[in-house]
Formats: C-alpha cells, sequence, structure tokens
C-alpha cells in the first residue's frame, strides 16, 4: 500500500517547473512575457489533458469554452461596474461567471455530441466555436460582432495603478494558479475512480461498459471539468490581461490545434504531459518567431512531426516507459 | 430461481437473423457449453445477455428481473462478467489496474474503493497464475496471458455468471487441459455458472459442462446433458460435419 504523502510525489516535477518559471520572469529582466506565455500554454495543455488526454476524445471545439470564460469575466467587469464598493469582489463574480458559462456550455455540447464516438464526436465539436462567434455576432448578443471593451471600467473600479498591476502582472498568476489547480484535480482523477473509468474508456469504450461503467457519466465528469478550466483560462488569460473581448478572437480554432499539439507532444492522459509540451510548444514558437519570422511555421512543423513520430506516446509517455522501473517513476506520472 | 432465462430471443442485423427465437435457461452455478459453427450466432447471444444488443423480439430475465433493454454498464454489477472471444484489454494500463476495473465498477455494492480494488486483483491475478506480470502494460501480453487477464478482470466482478466467449482459443492442448481444471475449480470455488463458448468441442465440453447448447444458423438445435447432446444425430451432422467415429 502506498503511503499518503508519496501519493504527492508526481506533483514535484510539475511545480518545480512552475516555480522555476515564475523565478525566471520575476529575477530575469524583460523575461515575464515569455514567463507568462509559457504559463498560459501549460495552463492551457493541462486544461485540455483532462478530456482530450484521459478519454481520447478530440473536441475541435474546445477554444468555445475560453470564448465564453472570456465574456463571463467581460460581462461581469461591463454590467457590474456601476455598483460602488465592489473593488475586487467583481474580478471573483467574473470568475464565477464564466465558470457558470462553461459549465452550461459543456453540459449542452457534451450532451449532444458526447453520445457519439472518436471522429463523429471531433466532426460534431468544430462548429461549434464558430457556431457561438457567428450567433453572439448575428443575434448581436453582448454587443455582437463589436465585443466588449471594458478598460475603462476596470480603471474605474479598482484604480488605475491597481487595473494597470492586474493586467500586466496579477493576471498572469491568475493563470499560474488555474495551471497549479488543473495539476491537483488531474492528479486526483489520476488516482481516484474516475482515472480508472477513463482509461477503460479511453481504451476500449465496449469493454468498459461491459465492466460496468457508465461511460457517458465520465466522459461528461471529463468534459466540464476541462471546460471549467478552459473557462477560467480565457477569463484571466484573455479578459485581464486585454481588457476587452471580439468575437472573432476568442473563438479563433488555432487555440484549439495548440491544445491538441502540446498534449500529444507531451503525453497525454499524463500528468507532467502538458507543462514539457507546453514549454516545449511555448519556447519553440517565441524564439523561431524572433529568429525568422515569417518561416517559424516552415520549421516549427516538422519539428512537432518529428516529436510526435519519435514519441508516440510523447515526451512525458517515453520517460515514463524508460524510467517504470527505477526510483524515478513515482514522479513521472 | 433460475439464474438467467431467455424467452424466444430473436437479434437482427438487417435481413441476417443472427439469433433466432431462442429460449434457454441457466441455474446458479451450472456449467453450460456452448457449441456452434462459424456465424451460429454464439457471439451475439453473449452481446444480447450482457446488453451490448438489445434484441428486437423476447426477454432477457437475470434473477427473475427483466433486463432486455438494461444497458450493459448496469447489468455487470448485476452479476454478469464475460470475457471476450479475442481478448480486448484496456491495452495501456497494467494488468494490475485493468483487473481493479472489474472489482471497482463490476461489483453489486459499488462501494469498492480504488485500494480495495488493488487488493482484490492482487489476489485475482494470483489465483489466475499471471502475478509476475502484474506490472506489465496488457497490451504486452502474449495472447494466452490476456485471456488469462480478461478471466481475472471478469473474476473480480465476482459474477454469478460468467460469459466466456472462445475461452480456449489459440491454446496449447496442455494449456487448454490446465484451463479447464482452473475454470471449474473456480466455477465450484465461486459458485458461479459459468457459460462458455468452446471450439474444442469434444475436449473441452466434456471435460466441464454439464450441459450443452448447440447453435445452429441463430437458432437452438440442441440443448441436453452433455453425453447425451454430444451423441445426439443432429449436432453430429451440423457440428461436426462428418459422421460420429463411435
Ligand atoms: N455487429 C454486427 N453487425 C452485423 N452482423 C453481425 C454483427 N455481429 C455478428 N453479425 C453476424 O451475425 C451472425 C452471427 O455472428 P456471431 O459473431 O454471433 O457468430 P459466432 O457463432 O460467434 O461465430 P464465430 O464462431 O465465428 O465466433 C454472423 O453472420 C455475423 O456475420
Ligand atoms: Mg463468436
Amino acid at each position: 500500500m502506498k503511503k499518503e504523502s508519496t501519493k504527492y510525489y508526481p506533483l514535484i516535477p510539475v511545480f518545480a517547473a512552475y516555480l522555476v518559471l515564475f523565478l525566471i520572469g520575476r529575477n530575469v529582466p524583460g523575461m515575464w512575457q515569455l514567463v507568462a506565455m509559457l504559463l498560459f500554454y501549460c495552463a492551457l495543455g493541462q486544461a485540455f489533458n483532462i478530456f482530450l488526454g484521459m478519454t481520447g476524445y478530440v473536441d475541435f471545439g474546445y477554444v468555445a469554452f475560453m470564448g465564453v470564460g472570456t465574456y463571463g469575466m467581460a460581462l461581469a467587469i461591463t454590467k457590474l461596474a456601476h455598483i460602488e464598493g465592489l473593488g475586487i469582489a467583481i474580478i471573483i463574480i467574473g470568475f464565477v461567471m464564466a465558470l457558470f458559462m462553461a459549465t452550461l456550455l459543456s453540459l449542452a455540447v457534451g450532451a449532444v455530441a458526447l453520445r457519439l464516438r472518436g471522429a463523429y464526436f471531433a466532426i460534431a465539436t468544430i462548429g461549434v466555436n464558430e457556431g457561438l462567434r457567428f450567433f453572439i455576432e448575428g443575434a448581436r448578443i453582448w454587443n455582437g460582432s463589436e465585443g466588449l471593451i471594458f478598460t475603462a471600467q476596470l480603471n474605474q473600479i479598482l484604480g488605475r495603478e491597481t487595473a494597470s498591476t492586474l493586467m500586466t502582472f496579477w493576471a498572469d498568476i491568475m493563470v499560474l494558479i488555474i495551471a497549479v489547480s488543473a495539476a491537483f484535480i488531474t492528479l486526483y482523477y489520476i488516482r481516484s475512480k474516475i482515472g480508472y473509468a477513463l482509461t477503460a474508456l479511453r481504451e476500449d469504450e465496449d469493454a468498459a461498459k461491459v465492466m460496468g461503467i457508465n461511460v457517458t457519466k465520465y466522459k461528461i465528469i471529463a468534459f466540464v471539468t476541462s471546460a471549467c478550466f478552459a473557462g477560467l483560462l480565457g477569463a484571466a488569460s484573455w479578459a485581464l490581461k486585454t481588457p476587452y473581448v471580439f468575437p472573432p478572437e476568442v473563438f479563433e480554432i488555432h487555440y484549439t490545434i495548440e491544445a491538441i499539439i502540446i498534449v500529444l507532444l507531451g503525453g497525454s492522459g499524463t500528468l507532467l504531459g502538458p507543462v514539457v509540451g507546453g514549454l516545449i510548444y511555448g519556447i519553440s514558437k517565441y524564439y523561431l518567431s524572433i529568429f525568422i519570422p515569417g518561416f517559424q511555421l516552415l520549421i516549427f512543423a516538422p519539428i512537432i512531426i518529428i516529436i510526435i513520430v519519435l514519441f508516440p506516446e510523447g515526451v512525458v509517455g517515453m520517460l515514463k516507459n524508460r524510467f517504470k522501473d527505477s526510483a524515478l517513476a513515482q514522479f513521472i506520472i | 430461481m433460475s439464474l438467467l432465462i431467455l424467452e424466444n430471443v430473436t437479434k437482427r442485423f438487417g435481413g441476417l437473423v443472427a439469433v433466432d427465437q431462442v429460449s434457454l435457461e441457466i441455474k446458479h452455478g451450472e456449467f453450460v457449453g456452448i457449441v456452434g459453427p462459424n456465424g451460429s450466432g454464439k457471439t451475439t447471444l453473449f452481446n444480447v445477455i450482457n446488453g451490448v444488443f438489445f434484441p428486437e423480439e423476447g426477454r432477457v430475465i437475470f434473477e427473475g428481473l427483466d433486463i432486455t433493454t438494461l444497458p450493459p454498464y448496469k447489468r455487470a454489477p448485476l452479476g454478469i462478467g464475460r470475457t471476450f472471444q479475442i481478448p480486448r484489454p484496456f491495452a495501456s494500463a497494467t494488468v494490475r489496474e485493468n483487473v481493479a476495473v472489474g472489482a471497482m465498477f463490476g461489483t453489486l455494492s459499488g462501494k469498492v474503493n480504488v485500494d480495495e480494488s488493488l487488493e482484490i486483483a492482487d489476489q485475482t491475478i494470483e489465483r489466475v497464475g499471471l502475478k509476475e506480470h502484474r506490472n506489465k502494460q496488457a497490451g504486452t501480453l502474449t495472447p494466452v496471458e490476456k485471456k488469462l487477464m480478461e478471466i481475472a478482470r471478469a473474476l473480480a466482478m465476482k459474477p454469478k455468471l460468467l460469459l466466456m466467449d472462445e475461452a480456449m482459443a489459440g491454446m496449447h492442448p496442455n494449456d487448454i487441459d490446465q484451463m479447464v481444471a482452473f475454470i471449474k475449480q473456480v466455477a465450484e470455488e465461486d459458485k458461479i455458472a459459468i457459460v462458455a463458448m468452446v471450439e474444442h468441442i469434444m475436449r473441452a465440453v466434456v471435460g466441464m459442462a454439464e450441459k450443452v447448447i448447440v447453435l445452429h444458423q441463430g437458432a437452438k438445435l440442441v440443448d441436453a446433458p452433455t453425453k447425451e447432446a454430444l451423441e445426439d444425430p443432429k449436432v453430429v451432422e451440423v457440428y461436426l460435419g462428418r459422421p460420429s467415429e463411435k
């Protein structure tokens, strides 16, 4: 039987990576922007991994949850700005809104699409983000295609000073907190019945059913959890860092693609994988766009393909197998 | 009360009648062999019993409960376990984790936690003789080991009825004898009714089954005590396709 404390060992490399990032960002001048971007990609990977990695289902409309999360925060701030004395509480309300909207959307999408298997699910979700974008623009809800801009409200509620540190520093810290929470939840899921059910259904859904697993229930748990983290991430990283929201920007499919790449690169379904994937992806993207601006994709795409061909289970999947019988095994899952 | 009753069960795939008006009865602890040529509907019958398919006609009754349209995940905890014709391990998970899944989700109370399940898994794995493979990924096992793993996974569910599809396929004759002995022992110790589909009709069925059901083109041809069934001229003709050696 495992001792209680060793259960948390796999979090050590994850948190160590975040700590190092944070320290570099705070202490090396000019690095915070890169660090913030890396934190974002790690958090994105960890959030999406809970669904993509653990169930093996690909949701091409995933960015929609970040989109509605961004709107959740934006709506809270724009609608409640006139209330006196809310102060920082408005941010909390914003996060609650983001959670609420991501949950609602994921339940709606999940109830329909999670009945479908594999490729059919993937195809069914492709339109979700675009559909939502056109709905917001077409129906002119939430200010339609003009979007919501709320810099003024933030300044008014929090004061110019606080609002500015919120955008340039605290929003990134919130992303870090989201990433850390996602890591906790991932480990908890992996270690609990949920993780066993998800592994079983990812490997063979019909066999899983026959073993007594209510596969729909567990897929929905993973889907909603993953969506909630995406919603929070949208609220923190998009709404608070840049206090405006335009439909075409927050429903852009390429973030979904980035999330998929990060999860596959790092090792899908693993705890450490999305962090490794996020770092590799973020760092390569950043430096390639500095050194060979315009051509980064030309180099980048083959690199990604090579890594995925060399390590079909991702970098962490490979490490996990390599160190299976060593003392390191308990740190890498 | 009978453990399992099928009443005039029919399952069609388009125009094809895969299971044709089959009625049968399995008692608690009984050991039944099902035989039939390829495509005679054996696997489909299993799928109807454990809910992978719902029949177009007829009823499936388990311990007095009509489960005809109950989804498979609700049937498993009632006590229906199963192995597959072609093994279907959860490939990336270890043998231990595979078997633990059976204990975790397939038991009636549904209250078995992860640690308890892993403990049950260890005991069950030892029983089927896979102890040294317990931390291997199930996908890396040999076909025979996969079969054993599936049996362990089903046993961890503490079933009342164990459906074994092609339990001995691909096995060496020596292994078959061992397997037969093992399954018989398990059935007696755990008081499980076993319905096994067996390909080596003579050897395996004579070795263990009290009763034999013969399917032919989806319909039940014979349902009789083993000895009687094997001597039935209809069986000899249809299943063996050649005159009896006796
Ligand atoms: N999912 C399915 N869709 C369509 N037809 C099917 C399906 N499953 C089985 N069949 C057909 O139903 C008939 C019975 O098949 P089944 O697999 O039950 O036979 P079996 O007795 O198990 O054969 P075998 O000895 O080859 O395992 C066959 O004609 C088969 O082609
Ligand atoms: Mg078959």
